[in-house]
């Protein structure tokens, strides 16, 4: 079908997805910094490594999920929209939603936390009308687009570490949940 | 494919049926059915967290908050001076479950876990494969204890089993429930923090605020009844229901730990108690203590009040389960062990029970045990530990008292009183688990003497600091004798400090 010949090839979906991985892996792993001297009172360090399995299992899931949305994009606009310029406005799409994610998540700061101006529909409308433009702005200045496909490009790096450990990570929590 | 008609149908279902009545996926005897297939007791452990006995009516505080704990008394033995050998949740259950002081399980830390190496002498084990073994905690730090003891418990019910609202995701992974309550509901979707897992977290976080804010809150003025720890939302009379349709699903011989959130802050009492004891009544005034917050005395009196009638209330629905299970029959065919894991503080500038304080209302717990058929009240007043539960149920099951329990059987149920037992309190959740006690207060009580021991505070200057006090003369532990007594004082403090020596010594290269 000739949607899916709008799918990008691995060689632009990797730069954008190794923005992905780079925000929601670095997110978690602060958070686990964070909680790591509490757990080292009374966790050794094979519940520690366990838990960071089940950690980064969660991100690897999380981080396809959010590929989905510049591949739909992707896949539903006009070519010369989206997909021509996959790895600029994809990239864009991802830091700035996962930005604005990182914003919302620390709004949570207690148990009784509700941001409920930030969660209000047309506050909501205004953060996406914005990362739209960020999206779209991404391919129309060069100097922006080139900055956010270099970045993109370095942050493949971050795959070849994080996609073998996330597989294990995988495949350990498979493994304790069924066994 | 050939055609599977209603005969086939027929000739399945008699197969399943027969093949259920002789296994054991069908349950042998309802504990609620008039069937006596065996001579075994049922037991079923109710625990009601951060329950201070200094609070109930049952040991004569003033205000009237347990009428019903006060009418199950009347068919139970009631231990008047029932001491938790932790000050909260982790150590306080785990001694409860394992009949160990908290220096040797090591559970010592908030959300902490048993050592590893000894995750198998527990109460489950104890009591065996004869028994049907269930637990269920609404507060999440029992469960971890419960993924440690996993091969020993049939059924694991979830924490937020009867809940409104709740967003507990540890369970769904049932086969490694120590682990997966640790990575998600402790670490990736820990409330009270942002959430660690940026997608899911999120959402479930928003939609969590949003299925909150929907609940019916019209009964409770003070807000839904909720875990504090972990957001588990909920009414108690849903809890209660949901306690009374699994008691009377389960099969006999069963034992149940059933271990409720309340009357653990947040004091959530419904509308009708709810103010109940806007009396004016103010206990006796107690001095500030320098380990403690130094909250004003009126919010401490307000707290207490609120706290109070979060008992009242839980009192009033296990009025309704007492009921129950009086109707049903169980009581006549099972131990019914009521008790609480620590208690609750309201004095000296303190109030709930994360301190370092270790003066009765934080650990001396209610402890009533009502044996099969049991038609009158039995009382014993000689002090009792949480870690005599063990070996007392083991005993009483027919089973051999586990040799490495530090605990004793109760009076009245096996054991003996022994006027001159020693048995220890402690609070040393600032210690790695894995390394000796250097900061901490510890108490024992032997007799009518009860020796407190601050060790390593800064407040204190990491200076040794002891009080002692007469709790027969003396039960508010106003007058601190240790000073004036030395030749009472000496044998203990000795004794203590031996004690822990002797167990920090087993971490000390």
């Amino acid at each position: 079908m000739a949607i899916f010949k709008r799918i990008p090839g691995w060689g632009q979906v990797a730069p954008v997805y190794a923005v992905i991985v780079l925000m929601i892996y670095a997110w978690t792993i602060v958070w686990f910094f964070w909680k790591l001297p509490s757990w080292l009172f009374f966790l050794n360090a094979g519940e520690i490594v366990i838990a960071l399995a089940y950690a980064l299992a969660t991100n690897l899931v999380e981080s396809v999920l959010m590929l989905c949305a510049p591949l739909v994009m992707s896949m539903a606009l006009p070519k010369q929209w989206f997909h021509d310029l996959f790895v600029a406005r994809g990239a864009a799409l991802a830091i700035s939603g996962l930005a604005y994610m990182m914003y919302l998540a620390n709004q949570f700061k207690t148990k009784d936390d509700y941001p409920s101006l930030t969660l209000k529909a047309w506050t909501l409308a205004l953060a996406l009308g914005v990362i739209l433009l960020i999206v779209y702005l991404a391919g129309r200045l060069s100097l922006f687009r080139k900055l956010i496909e270099l970045l993109a490009d370095r942050a493949i790096i971050f795959l070849y570490i994080s996609l073998p450990l996330s597989l294990i990570s995988l495949v350990v929590v498979i493994f304790r949940w069924v066994v | 494919m050939s055609k599977f008609s209603r005969r086939d149908f027929l000739k399945l279902t008699s197969v399943i049926s027969g093949t259920l009545a002789i296994s054991n996926l069908a349950p042998k005897f309802s504990l609620s059915g008039s069937g006596q297939g065996n001579e075994l007791p049922n037991i079923l452990i109710f625990v009601f967290d951060a329950m201070s006995a200094r609070n109930l009516s049952l040991y004569g505080y003033p205000r009237k908050t347990t009428p019903n704990l006060e009418r199950f008394a009347q068919r139970a033995t009631v231990y008047n001076a029932h001491y938790s050998a932790g000050s909260f949740t982790t150590p306080g259950t785990a001694s409860l479950l394992t009949g160990l002081y908290p220096w040797t399980h090591r559970a010592i830390n908030e959300s902490g876990l048993i050592a590893r190496n000894i995750a198998d002498q527990n109460l489950f084990r104890a009591i065996g494969k004869k028994y049907y073994r269930l637990a269920y905690s609404q507060n999440m730090w029992p469960n971890y204890f419960f993924g440690q003891f996993q091969q020993d418990i049939q059924k694991i019910l979830s924490p937020a089993a009867f809940s409104l609202v709740d967003q507990v995701v540890g369970d769904k992974f049932g086969g490694d429930l120590a682990n997966s309550h640790r990575a998600f509901d402790d670490f990736l979707f820990q409330d009270g923090t942002p959430p660690a897992s940026l997608v899911f977290g999120l959402a479930e976080r928003i939609l969590l605020r949003r299925a909150v804010a929907r609940a019916p809150t019209d009964n409770y003025p003070r807000g839904l009844p909720r875990t504090g720890n972990y957001p588990i939302f909920f009414q108690l009379k849903d809890v209660f229901d949901g306690l009374m349709t699994t008691v009377e699903k389960l099969s006999s011989p069963s034992l149940a730990y059933l271990h409720l959130w309340s009357p653990h802050a947040p004091y959530r009492p419904d509308k009708d108690f709810d103010s109940t004891f806007l009396d004016g009544w103010r206990p006796k005034q107690k001095p500030d203590h320098i380990l403690g917050d130094h909250i004003p005395p009126g919010s401490v009196n307000d707290r207490r009040r609120n706290y109070d009638e979060y008992i009242a209330n839980l009192d009033n629905e296990f009025g309704r389960l007492l009921d129950f299970l009086d109707a049903k029959g169980i009581l006549d065919r099972s131990f019914v062990v009521v008790t609480s894991d620590h208690g609750e503080f309201f004095e000296r500038g303190e109030e709930g029970h994360i301190s370092s304080m270790l003066y009765d209302p934080v650990i001396q717990v209610p402890l009533l045990i009502s044996s099969p058929g049991q038609k009158s009240r039995q009382d014993v007043t000689i002090p009792t530990n949480s870690v005599d539960i063990v070996p007392t149920l083991a005993h009483l099951t027919g089973n051999a008292i586990p040799d490495w329990s530090e605990g004793q059987l109760l009076p009245a149920l096996g054991g003996t009183e022994d006027g001159e037992r020693s048995m220890y309190m402690m609070d040393a959740k600032v210690n790695p688990a894995f390394g000796p006690l250097t900061i901490g207060s510890f108490a024992i009580r032997k007799g009518k003497y009860k020796l407190i021991y601050y060790k390593g505070y800064e407040q204190y200057k990491g200076k040794d600091t002891f009080e002692l006090y007469d709790m027969e003369s003396d039960p508010e532990e106003l007058k601190d004798l240790y000073s004036g007594n030395p030749s009472i004082a000496k044998p203990l403090q000795d004794e203590l400090t031996g004690k822990i020596e002797a167990e920090n010594s087993k971490y000390r290269k």
